[in-house]
């Protein structure tokens, strides 16, 4: 009796485990149509056309903000491209019919614009007419950090980035803050604890993993698939800005805890000195982004952003850092004619190269070229009068920008390990005796010039 | 099957036919155990796959399903880093329909309690002597109001009056005397007090001791009283303890329309009290005011940083004037609250506008001088694009042709690097001194109260600058000081286009405020067109000064400047006088004369028969004309004996003293006088005083001057010597043109008499 009810028992699971696995399968293809739709549907892009949910999200969006008149723009990296592939297209639609849906029907999750916050008037209505016309909004605030540089203030928050969504596309509205600098900032998209985490996959947005700074875009007018779009005036431009758009805030805490150890220093020459030096600053600046030359604050420059969010007073010079791979040999031509004559050249292009630049009022601008190596950066130092070589090791780094003196500039985003291979983990004591040769922790020697190259590689003006 | 025995005890006799039974049943049997084994390892088999698929489909789902969403690494990325604190939950569960209220009234202390709770506990000595009014929301049982009023003193009665009947009807009413609270409680008070139930309140006596517990409107909930046995002792402290049954939230509200502005009325009426028809049902004020946008409007895109404190009320009366003037943008505004103050802010909200609010640092004067510094900071950081910021303080009415007036005349703050500032406010601009909307002046001071910074003239020179939070020096002191100011002017309207209407302040009381803002003229006239603006710049006014110069008829100097006829009684006519000055500071001899000493408060000492001004600091618009055309004068210079020794600090614009005014004028007695609170000595013995040597003028008594223009400023410096008391020195610099083309020690005053007295 057993074994025939051991039979019937196993007969029946197996039934049943059939049976399941049949709903398995039949509903792991249908999880695979889906997933794989945006594939299959990619390859009938132009035939979907104008009914696609993307297409209608984006002008129901258009059609909002036109009439809230939300100063939006399109930063879409992918419709930006798009558009740059086909500018001849675009500017043809402009007048004529249009037969094809090219950049808004391209499935995807999500598109993304930028706000205005500047220009913006009217920010309470628009929520609940974006909801009354079907969107599900998101609204993700946060603290001002404009606000952060000074003592004590708070302020009520600031949008940041609005995720609005109508039926299966979302529009990433990402908030671009004006910052003193001349620049737009854009904030950390974070969520907060009781935000739905499966509202959109947050995981695909462009925009947000990091709090962005970007340069002021002209716009224009543009008509996209029968839809009136402000795109960037330079698409690529912006395009190109978007990978290397991370923003990292001056550390105004830790700042003014340094101060309320050490005091400021505000006497009429620290303060000469500082004016001085944010002028070369500024001009150094101007010559090199003309030029399209990257740069970052580095060694004591870097130091007082990193530390005191301003210049040390007592360091005498401004020190940038070049990557060797952007260098240009138009860069002292550049610097004369700003003004800033060219004092000494250290190294040449392919060892050591150091520039120096005669600023006003006996400020030093310092252009240390920096070479990489498999695991590490280094730049090279050279002593006049023996043609003694140095070599400064870092380890790898990457860039981001930050503001510093109300200029958008850039800094190692990993900022405390090169500052701590510069300066050693005593960085946060002020220390006014620094010799360049010996006090850094991360200095070698790197053998000697050879006589016959002096001339080449010892050039003092 | 259960039958079938194996039996290995069978004979190999008749095994043939017993071994081939036994092979079949072995066969069978085989066959079927095989196939029985068969499907149970099929089964097995089977079971394992579908295990198998099951662990891949969930594998599969859940990567697809972080890979849609977020997974564990961006999950850092985008999550709040800070783990917020759940908001502590309210006692008990379910909203409670009781409050129980404790008020305890006394000769020196008050407190209520509401549920355990002390929302007012009062009992410092020399303070919060009267009648505590608190507002509780019928619904919540919220403090929604909290004020005093200390009827022992005159006047607060009606302050009391206006307060209650603003208070909406149904809310909980609690009131309780600290101290004295009946001297001047006068008959309307009082009728008020029982239209609200009460018994004891119409009937208090001097310093008896009284709480009241009712609801507006509604019944009384509790009152307790005791008499005061003699006038020289108190009545016993009395502690009224009763329920206070709370009435549902929707009987607490009004029915408005549900509109975004309505949302922000109903958030800010269920929250504060006392702002009058703000909050009524039936026919509320508006708290949006579209003004006429103004045609070209050059300070459109001007930030405005108003600075604030805890004068939630000041600030509500502000905020409606800016916002109704013509050509204002809401969202170039900021309010900076000085304080974690929650009524500030709510009127702020109400509005609709950005407030931010600044943890004080320092104090008295200081902290004022260290929240100017972090909300100018702060203005110039949100508008980063923005070349000018305009500044204003929450207690200044601002006239309806603010915008347009700083949009006609911000060209001249780009254009001419010789300016300071733009002020809206005259400090001369009396009522009957100031009559003509249109005209401008340069003066070399900074009068504040409504002017505009420049970006760079804050962000290069002021700014690093700023005095350290350990310095106790007004801000505004600060810049007018010589090394701020560096000889350059302000512009400023004849009629004052801001207007202080703060009784209550660090420098400020009721007497002071009587004495200098109340005749201060403000202009109502919308969109008046400045005239010649461009005349300002430094070049063309001084071609114009020289002109009025020029004209201008010598007075006679042989005559006591205290005499009438001293000043002819004419119209349209300019006048000049001069007065020695062997030092940029002469001048200030006459200061004290012309003014009330601080320390004696308006109205002590030396009346004068009428009413006069001293008006000493302002030039004339170039080609201003007409009559009433104002007059030129350096100063009028005077000294007194008695003032010279008995203050070093005092002199300049009564503003410039403000600091030196801390306690209220209190000895005096004699309120402010009935026409005008300035009065100018006329000393005994002038003729003997060395330093006029019969140059010596005086403007006449009874003649309201206009005594136009004056090119000199005072400067009150902080000293730095005489310790952080916000001493003042003060010291008066010139004109440089004029001072050249006077020549020391020769100085000149030029008068024009508008009309007689």
């Amino acid at each position: 009796m057993s074994r025939i009810n051991k039979n019937v028992v196993l007969a029946l699971l197996t039934l049943t485990s059939s049976a399941f696995l049949l709903f398995q399968l039949y509903y792991y293809k249908h999880y695979l149509s889906t997933k794989n739709g945006a594939g299959l549907s990619k390859s009938k892009g132009s035939r979907i056309g104008f009914d696609s949910t993307q297409w209608r999200a984006v002008k129901k969006f258009i059609m909002l903000t036109s009439n809230q008149n939300v100063p939006v723009f399109l930063i879409d990296p992918l419709v930006l491209e798009l558009i740059n592939k086909n500018f001849e297209q675009v500017k043809n639609t402009s007048q004529g019919s249009i037969s094809q849906c090219t950049f808004f029907c391209v499935p995807r999750d999500f598109t993304a614009f930028a706000l205005q916050y500047h220009l913006w008037k009217n920010e309470e209505g628009w929520f609940r007419v974006a909801e009354n016309m079907g969107f599900q909004c998101l609204k993700i605030e946060s603290k001002d950090p404009r606000l952060d540089g000074i003592d004590s203030l708070s302020g009520t928050e600031i949008p940041l980035h609005y995720i609005c969504k109508l039926a299966t596309h979302a529009i990433h509205l990402v908030v671009f803050h004006e910052r003193s600098g001349n620049y737009l900032w854009h904030g950390h998209l974070r969520l907060k604890e009781h935000i739905d985490r499966k509202f959109v996959p947050f995981r695909k947005l462009q925009f947000g993993r990091y709090p962005g700074a970007f340069d002021r875009p002209e716009l224009q007018q543009v008509t996209l698939d029968g839809l009136e779009v402000l795109i960037p005036k330079d698409p690529m431009h912006f395009v190109e800005e978007v990978p290397h758009s991370r923003f990292i805030e001056c550390r105004y805490k830790e700042a003014r805890a340094f101060f309320q150890q050490y005091l400021d220093d505000n006497t009429v020459e620290a303060m000469a000195f500082r004016k001085s030096a944010k002028e070369l600053l500024q001009l150094a600046a101007k010559t090199l982004n003309k030029l399209g030359v990257p740069f970052w604050l580095s060694s004591g420059t870097c130091l007082g952003w990193y530390r005191q969010c301003n210049i040390i007073p007592y360091s005498k010079d401004v020190d940038l850092g070049i990557f060797i791979r952007d260098y240009k040999s138009d860069i002292i031509l550049a610097f004369q004619d700003a003004g800033l004559p060219l004092k000494h050249k250290f190294g040449k292009v392919e060892d050591s190269l150091e520039l120096s630049f005669q600023g006003k009022d006996d400020v030093k601008l310092d252009i240390f070229f920096f070479y990489e190596e498999t695991d590490h950066v280094w730049n090279g130092g050279t002593q006049a009068k023996t043609g003694k070589k140095f070599k400064y090791l870092f380890p790898k780094f990457t860039l981001c920008w930050t503001e510093f003196v109300d200029m958008k500039v850039r800094v190692p985003c990993e900022t405390l390990e090169y500052i701590e291979a510069n300066y050693g983990k005593t960085w946060k004591i002020p220390v006014k005796t620094w010799d360049w040769k010996r006090s850094p922790p991360n200095v070698q020697p790197n053998g000697i010039w050879p006589i016959s190259e002096w001339d080449e590689v010892i050039q003092l003006y | 099957m259960d039958d079938w025995k194996p039996s290995p005890l069978i004979k190999p006799s008749g095994a043939r036919k017993k071994r081939s039974w036994y092979l079949t049943w072995k066969y069978k049997l085989t066959n079927q155990r095989a196939l029985r084994r068969f499907c149970q390892t099929g089964a097995v088999v089977f079971l394992l796959v579908t295990v198998i698929v099951n662990i891949k489909l969930i594998l599969d789902t859940r990567r697809a399903i972080s890979e849609a969403n977020e997974d564990p690494e961006p999950e850092q990325d985008y999550d709040e880093v800070l783990g917020r604190l759940e908001p502590p939950r309210r006692r008990g569960s379910g909203p409670r329909r009781v409050l129980d209220v404790e008020v305890y009234s006394s000769r020196s202390k008050v407190y209520v309690a509401v549920d355990g709770t002390t929302v007012l506990e009062d009992e410092a000595r020399e303070q919060g002597r009267g009648i505590h009014v608190i507002v509780l929301n019928q619904a919540t049982g919220h403090v929604m109001a909290k004020r005093v009023f200390d009827t022992y003193s005159p006047h607060e009665d009606e302050a009391m009056v206006l307060f209650l009947n603003m208070v909406a009807p149904g809310r909980v009413l609690i009131c309780t005397v600290k101290d004295e609270g009946s001297f001047h409680l006068k008959d309307t008070a009082k009728a008020l007090l029982r239209s609200l139930g009460s018994q004891a309140g119409p009937a208090l006596g001097w310093r008896d001791t009284w709480a009241f517990v009712g609801r507006k409107g509604g019944p009384v909930l509790g009152e307790k009283h005791s008499k005061s046995p003699a006038l020289s002792s108190w009545g016993d402290p009395v502690l009224l303890k009763t329920d206070v049954p709370l009435s549902s939230a929707e009987e607490a509200e009004c029915h408005w329309a549900d509109t975004e502005l309505n949302r922000r009325r109903r958030r800010f009426c269920s929250k504060v009290e006392g702002y009058g028809s703000v909050c009524s049902c039936k026919d509320p004020t508006p708290i949006e005011f579209s003004p006429d946008p103004l045609p070209d409007n050059k300070v459109l895109k001007v930030p405005v940083a108003v600075i604030a404190g805890n004068r939630p009320n000041y600030l509500y009366r502000m905020l409606r004037s800016l916002l109704s003037a013509q050509g204002v943008s809401p969202q170039m505004i900021t309010v900076f609250i000085d304080g974690y103050y929650e009524e500030p802010m709510d009127v702020v909200a109400l509005f609709g506008l950005r407030g931010i609010q600044h943890t004080p640092i320092s104090i008295k004067n200081a902290r004022v001088s260290q929240h100017y510094k972090a909300s100018l900071t702060a203005t110039f950081n949100l508008f980063p694009e923005a070349k000018f910021a305009v500044v204003l303080e929450e207690d200044l009415d601002i006239a309806v042709d603010f915008f347009s007036f700083l949009s006609q005349s911000i060209h001249l703050l780009e254009e001419d690097d010789s300016l300071y500032c733009i002020s809206a406010w005259n400090d001369q601009g009396y009522e009957h001194t100031a009559e003509d909307p249109a005209l401008l002046y340069r003066v070399e001071t900074m009068p504040g109260l409504g002017w505009v910074l420049r970006r760079s003239l804050y962000k290069e020179e002021l700014e690093p600058k700023w005095p350290t939070p350990e310095k106790l020096w007004d801000w505004d002191m600060w810049m007018r000081m010589p090394e701020q100011r560096r000889g350059r002017e302000c512009i400023i309207p004849d009629v004052s286009r801001s207007y202080h209407f703060g009784i209550v302040g660090l420098n400020m009381n009721g007497y002071f405020h009587e004495a200098y803002f109340k005749k201060h003229k403000f202009n109502t006239v919308p969109g008046v067109q400045l005239r010649n603006v461009d005349s300002l710049k430094k070049e063309a006014y001084e071609v114009e000064v020289h002109r009025l110069l020029s004209e201008a008829e010598v007075l006679d100097h042989s005559k006591n400047p205290c005499e009438d006829s001293f000043l002819p009684d004419t119209e349209g006519h300019t006048y000049v006088a001069f007065i020695r000055m062997e030092k940029d500071d002469d001048f200030h001899h006459l200061d004290p004369a012309c003014q009330v000493p601080p320390y004696l408060g308006p109205g002590c000492a030396w009346q004068p028969p009428g009413p006069m001004e001293i008006v000493s600091e302002e030039e004339p618009l170039p080609g201003g004309g007409g009559p009433g055309f104002p007059l030129l004068s350096e100063e009028a210079t005077l000294s007194h004996p008695n003032f010279l020794g008995a203050t070093p600090k005092g002199g300049g614009s009564p503003r410039s003293r403000r600091t030196d005014m801390r306690p209220p004028p209190g000895p005096c007695g004699a309120g402010p006088g009935s026409e005008s609170n300035l009065f100018i000595d006329c000393p005994e013995g002038l003729e003997n005083r060395p330093n006029l040597e019969g140059l010596d003028f005086f403007l006449g008594w009874n003649a309201a001057l206009r005594v136009g223009l004056a090119l000199t400023q005072e400067t009150a410096v902080p000293n730095p010597w005489t310790g952080p008391t916000g001493a003042h020195m003060l010291t008066q610099t010139h004109s440089d043109t004029l001072r050249h083309w006077t020549r020391p020690p020769l100085s000149i005053l030029f008068v024009q008499i508008s009309k007689a007295g």
